[in-house]
């Protein structure tokens, strides 16, 4: 019978160029991860079918898979793992490496998750009024409206129980930024220079 | 005894409550917090859809860097998703000489420098360890009798290192809800994730692990759901009524901070002190007669 070898390429990938990807090297199958997860039966591999897939050079299955995007960070599986893999970590950085090259896992969070960031590197805080405004509004200027008036109800019960700030709409007014900004903003563009995958 | 306070974006909007409260039990306790200046955003749960590690770790090594140039007093991150950010990079930092190289190579792009050894503390900790439950009991003026709580950890709060709790089977604040006078009841779910940082984007598939804690709290009887963590309050309680609609279920459960209590039974001010008059599904009407 012959015998196919793995590809080899896909994993050294993953190595070099996803945040914490050498992690996956420690893996030893067991499943803890797995079977750990509160959204296993939400999942259609789980961690540690995910790495088991790398090592076996299975990169469209890996990338595309929704399952990179859908760790609620619960740490469930980092605590219980034996080898100590940073599993956490290495499924947000499969789920970063697959949006750079333009695959959204889950479309949903792709995009809260965006409205999050930009706002972390502009004013160098989250604001929880200007966030779910940008997030509501990527839908669309007509679905954007809709979604936003689906919300109001939280939104009035949160501004009249004070844990809300008033806003008319994104921006208005806009979020105060931190006095450091200008030295938090060169800190992440030099941070980002030297992440994985992205020196040189 | 003196603590930085990193109140984090949560505690300054939907968790305001937790911030009021905090302060409370601060102020009771003769603990003085002082708040980093100028602190930015953790990252939180959903940081890596814009950013790399590396450039989460950066904002935590800032905050680390500004609370070790303005005192180095350990510091409180009462979120638990600013806890377990910050005190990953804190960990990191130690035990990676070469990840601490790059995060001040980073952090000088700023002008900023930190050498390590800032203490990253859950505020539970600092209650439970550096107070101490028969302190807390002593400050004890209006007693929780008859209130039946689900003590709620979530899944972050104690994790990954489990420096002051156990990761699976925390109980430090049950202790301190005993303290209080409250009947902890047991509860299945202490530790279990509610669905975090993707509840919000992610709310149909997410429903059965809040409706998970909800249920339990119900079936226990309790009067109320107690936790110290903000994402787990504003995911359990903002979004009961839609809860209710996808799981077809009619769960009317207060979810109340543990500082919110505190400050009640330590005979505060139940809207100056405890800010419970900040939660959505109200827990009034059971406090009122317990604390009266």
């Amino acid at each position: 019978m012959a015998t196919k070898a793995y590809d080899k390429s896909f994993r050294e990938e993953v190595y070099q160029n996803v945040d914490s990807g050498e992690d996956v090297k420690l893996c030893m199958q067991c499943g803890v991860c797995g079977i750990t997860c509160p959204l296993r039966d939400e999942m259609t591999h789980g961690p540690r079918q995910l790495w088991s897939l790398i090592r076996a050079g299975k990169r469209d299955e890996v990338m595309n898979s929704p399952d990179i995007m859908l760790c609620t960070s619960c740490y469930s599986c980092k605590v219980r793992c034996p080898r100590g893999v940073k599993v956490i970590d290495v499924m947000h950085g499969l789920a970063h490496y697959a949006l750079e090259q333009g695959i959204v896992p889950r479309k949903e969070t792709s995009k809260f998750g965006k409205a999050f960031w930009d706002s972390i590197y502009k004013t160098g805080r989250v604001d929880e009024t200007e966030v779910p405004m940008r997030y509501t509004m990527m839908a669309g200027p007509i679905h954007g409206i809709f979604n936003m008036l689906e919300m109001m109800d939280i939104g009035r019960a949160l501004l009249s129980h004070k844990r809300m700030k008033f806003k008319i709409g994104p921006g208005l007014p806009p979020s105060k930024k931190i006095k450091g900004m200008k030295g938090l903003k060169k800190m992440l563009n030099k941070a980002k220079a030297m992440s994985p995958g992205k020196e040189g | 005894m003196t603590y930085f306070l990193y109140p984090g974006c949560s505690l300054e909007a939907g968790g305001s409550h937790y911030l009021v409260s905090v302060e409370a039990v601060a102020h009771a306790l003769g603990l003085t917090l002082k708040e980093i200046d100028d602190w930015n955003c953790c990252g939180a749960s959903i940081h890596y859809v814009g950013g790399t590690e590396l450039q989460t770790k950066t904002l935590n090594a800032r905050n680390l860097a500004l609370a070790q140039k303005q005192g180095g007093y350990d510091i409180i991150a009462p979120c638990s998703s600013c806890y377990i950010q910050m005190i990953k990079t804190a960990h990191e930092f130690e035990e990676e000489p070469k990840l601490a190289e790059e995060l001040n190579q980073i952090l000088a792009e700023g002008g900023l420098n930190y050498t390590g050894g800032v203490k990253v503390r859950h505020v539970l900790d600092v209650l439970y360890h550096d107070l101490g439950v028969e302190r807390i009991a002593a400050a004890v003026k209006k007693p929780l009798d008859g209130v039946k709580v689900a003590v709620y950890y979530g899944c972050q709060t104690t994790r990954p290192y489990g420096e002051y709790d156990s990761v699976e089977d925390p109980h430090t604040m049950d202790d301190i809800m005993e303290a209080l006078g409250a009947e902890v009841v047991p509860f299945e779910h202490k530790a279990k994730c509610c669905g975090s940082g993707i509840f919000f984007t992610e709310m149909e598939t997410c429903a059965p692990l809040a409706g998970g804690i909800l249920g339990e709290a119900t079936e226990k009887g309790a009067d109320m759901i107690v936790t110290a963590c903000p994402m787990c309050q504003m995911n359990l309680e903002i979004y009961q009524s839609r809860l209710n609609k996808i799981l077809g279920t009619e769960y009317d459960m207060p979810v109340v901070f543990v500082t919110q209590l505190m400050a009640l039974a330590f005979g505060g001010d139940f809207k100056r002190d405890a800010a419970l008059d900040r939660n959505i599904v109200s827990a009034a009407e059971v406090l009122k007669n317990a604390a009266a």
